[in-house]
């Protein structure tokens, strides 16, 4: 309907996503709207009614030109309207448009920070982050969104490969600015994407002056840490990288992410202390990380036993991975749509930018079912537009979602391929193992010994119940069965 | 023979089941393999504790105490502590019964003794640190404890001063606390005091819910 009012004209310089607004529903000509509809519409928003303040507003908007003094303003409280009452991509493509059409000076920065709170949670890249801080004129804008504006046009520059340019924009960061920050962790990440050798110790310094940086925000920290332990891990600097991973800080009662612990587990392992690796596996049993899709769990649990010298739970725990994976495997040999598999599908879904789109995708579809509860305060109209809104904006979330999820189901359905040709081959060797011949007068090795307890310490003896607070405390007792010419 | 027939069976049997415990309790290890502990850094410990508590004197049919009471506790370990010293104070309220004696048979007044104050020192023994969830949204620690120490009690008949006569007796008793975070814990404790005097033994159970505070912990 915006798009067929005659200022849409102005809508040449509207980006693709903002021009294909939906077209009017075969509804009535808008009716001139009252010259008070607007006041009433600003009482009923600032009394806390935005469900009545809406409808009034977009009232306001169908029969208005834009050249209004009040015009702006009425898109800014539209989408104020729409957010608060959890319709944030309406909200979003409001504000959108105000910071395209510029018609009014005033109310440009207050879009722009309600757009940069939207940011936060899932929303719509290309329409926000692209179209328009990835695209904005940086002059006129006020510093607090500024920073943002060049941090994401940095970002814009940096996924294209042009280091120079996004060095342009963010050498503009104020330093004492969270951007700042996110831009030095950005740039550290792009060079390692594309570093070849050995990875130098300043980047590994750079990761690790992110991670004690107060501006981020603990995720990120905490990412930054991460970082440190596995270009550690990679160097093969085990201690330092068991440090990074314990300096990984989770809000209390936190489970924290599998993926640490299993990182932490393999580093455990090289280190030699494989009690405590084999703990870290029974937090992975966890329900909290049942769905976790790790094959590398049961190749390492394989591992350790071996190590042990506990061939049958060896074997065991390597048959572990094609039984539990077996519908994925045979999924993958008969080469069918892997999006089809749940298990592959929910791996994908996990991280990256494959879980940016499918929680986008899942904000629309329960946004759109929020519409039809307003919609007797809204009105055929505006749940008119609404409607037709979300239809187009779940078409391009989808389609984006399914680019995507594609591209991540092939390469986690490698990392299981990996996992299992590794896990044939542990086998194997554990099979051979299973019936070597002990000679005689072999004596049993020295077991490694297991720390004792100390003073400040206790122990919870673990009988199948996870508690959240000892996930990363779980030790194992096992004594090794090796003897001495078996011994590693 | 034939009365020795069924012990052996009996004994067969009994070996038997031996055996296929064992056999069953290998097969078990050589499966499932080793134990799993939570090894945790306790997160309450106490130091130097200081208490403030109110309670009852809940037994005497005469009189019911109401007590404040403030205490010095030094813990040498998790596990033992020696409470220094507590003072009591019992403000007494009379019962209908002691009104009744007085007044429809003739008791006299200075019959009934009350505790007006009291003084002591224990030990205590901590065997027990656990932790319980609350409505499966947080985690809250405790610990239980036992109380052995002596007290000296200050007896009155509740008329003059000088009717006052100490007594001393044995503490001991039961109690829990549940951490509030690492400088404030919440006890309950159940002590008994075994009075003795040259005529009679009795007993003065107490019942006290304290606020502790905890000083000088290292973290």
């Amino acid at each position: 309907m915006l798009g067929s009012q005659p200022s849409q004209s102005a809508g040449a310089v509207l980006p693709a996503s903002l021009k294909s607004t939906p077209t009017a529903p075969p509804l009535p000509p808008a009716k001139k709207a009252d010259p008070k509809t607007f006041d009433e519409a600003l009482q009923e928003y600032f009394s806390k009614r935005p469900h009545l303040a809406a409808p009034k507003l977009y009232a306001y908007l169908e029969s208005t030109s834009p050249t209004e003094e009040n015009y702006a303003w009425a898109e800014y409280f539209l989408a104020r309207s729409l957010i608060d009452v959890g319709l944030r991509h309406g909200g979003g493509y409001y504000l959108s448009k105000i910071a395209h059409e510029r018609s009014n000076p005033n109310v440009i920065p207050k879009a722009l920070e309600s757009l940069k709170l939207l940011t936060e949670i899932a929303h719509d890249e290309t329409m926000i982050d692209e179209q328009v801080f990835g695209s904005l004129d940086l002059g006129f804008l006020p510093p607090e969104v500024g920073d943002y504006a060049h941090y994401e046009q940095g970002m814009v520059d940096l996924r294209v490969g042009n280091e120079r340019w996004a060095n342009t924009h963010f050498s503009k960061l104020d330093e004492k600015s969270v951007e700042s920050s996110r831009a030095r962790f950005a740039l550290l990440v792009t060079r390692l994407k594309t570093l070849k050798g050995e990875v130098p110790t300043e980047t590994i310094d750079g990761f690790l002056e992110l991670s004690r940086d107060e501006k981020l925000s603990p995720e990120t920290r905490n990412e930054a840490r991460l970082a440190v332990a596995r270009l550690r891990y990679e160097r093969k600097d085990f201690p330092g990288a068991l440090a990074a991973y314990e300096m990984v800080q989770l809000p209390k009662l936190d489970p924290g992410r599998a993926s640490l612990y299993l990182e932490e587990a393999w580093t455990r392992y090289q280190l030699g202390q494989v009690h405590a690796a084999m703990g870290l596996l029974t937090t992975l049993d966890a329900p909290t990380f049942r769905d976790e899709f790790l094959p590398d769990k049961y190749l390492l649990r394989s591992m350790v036993f071996r190590d042990l010298c506990h061939y049958l739970p060896a074997k065991r725990a390597a048959k572990e991975l094609t039984r539990r994976f077996a519908e994925s495997l045979e999924a993958i040999h008969d080469r069918d749509d892997l999006t089809h598999d749940g298990r592959l599908r929910r791996a994908a879904e996990s991280h990256g930018a494959t879980q940016r789109a499918h929680k986008f995708l899942d904000a629309v579809n329960l946004e759109a079912e929020r519409i039809g509860r307003y919609a007797g305060y809204f009105g055929d109209r505006l749940t008119g537009h609404l409607t037709k809104l979300y239809d187009l904006e779940h078409a391009e979330a989808e389609r984006v979602y399914r680019a995507r999820v594609e591209e991540s189901v092939r390469e986690e359905a490698d990392r299981l391929l990996r996992a299992a040709e590794q896990v044939r081959l542990m086998e194997y060797e554990v099979g051979l193992k299973l019936y070597e011949r002990i000679k005689k007068g072999s004596k049993a090795v020295i077991p490694i010994e297991e720390d004792n307890l100390s003073p400040a310490q206790v122990a919870f003896r673990f009988d199948g119940e996870y508690w959240n607070d000892e996930l990363r405390n779980y030790r194992v007792s096992l004594k090794s069965r090796c003897v001495e010419d078996t011994a590693q | 023979m034939t009365k020795l027939l069924p012990s052996l069976a009996c004994a067969l049997a009994l070996s038997s089941f031996a055996v296929s415990t064992a056999a069953r309790a290998q097969a078990e290890e050589l499966e499932n393999p080793g134990t799993v502990n939570a090894v945790q850094d306790r997160e309450f410990r106490m130091s130097h504790e200081l208490t403030l508590s109110v309670g009852v004197l809940p037994l005497d049919a005469f009189y019911k105490g109401v007590t404040a009471q403030v205490g010095y506790t030094f813990h040498f370990t998790d596990g033992f502590a020696w409470q220094i010293g507590r003072a009591l104070y019992s403000y007494n309220l009379d019962t209908g019964l002691r009104t009744q004696l007085q007044r429809d048979f003739g008791v006299l007044p200075t019959a009934f003794q009350e505790v007006q104050y009291m003084v002591g020192s224990d030990l205590i023994w901590t065997p027990i640190y656990g932790k319980g969830t609350w409505l499966n949204r947080s985690v809250t620690h405790y610990e239980a404890f036992g109380v052995l120490g002596a007290s000296l009690l200050n007896l009155t008949n509740g008329l003059t001063t000088a009717s006052s006569t100490f007594r001393p007796a044995l503490n001991l008793g039961l109690g829990v606390r549940i951490f509030g975070s690492k400088h404030v814990s919440y006890r309950l404790d159940f002590t008994d005091n075994v009075v003795i005097s040259t005529d009679k033994i009795f007993n003065v159970p107490t019942l006290q819910l304290s606020a502790a505070f905890n000083f000088g912990t290292a973290d």
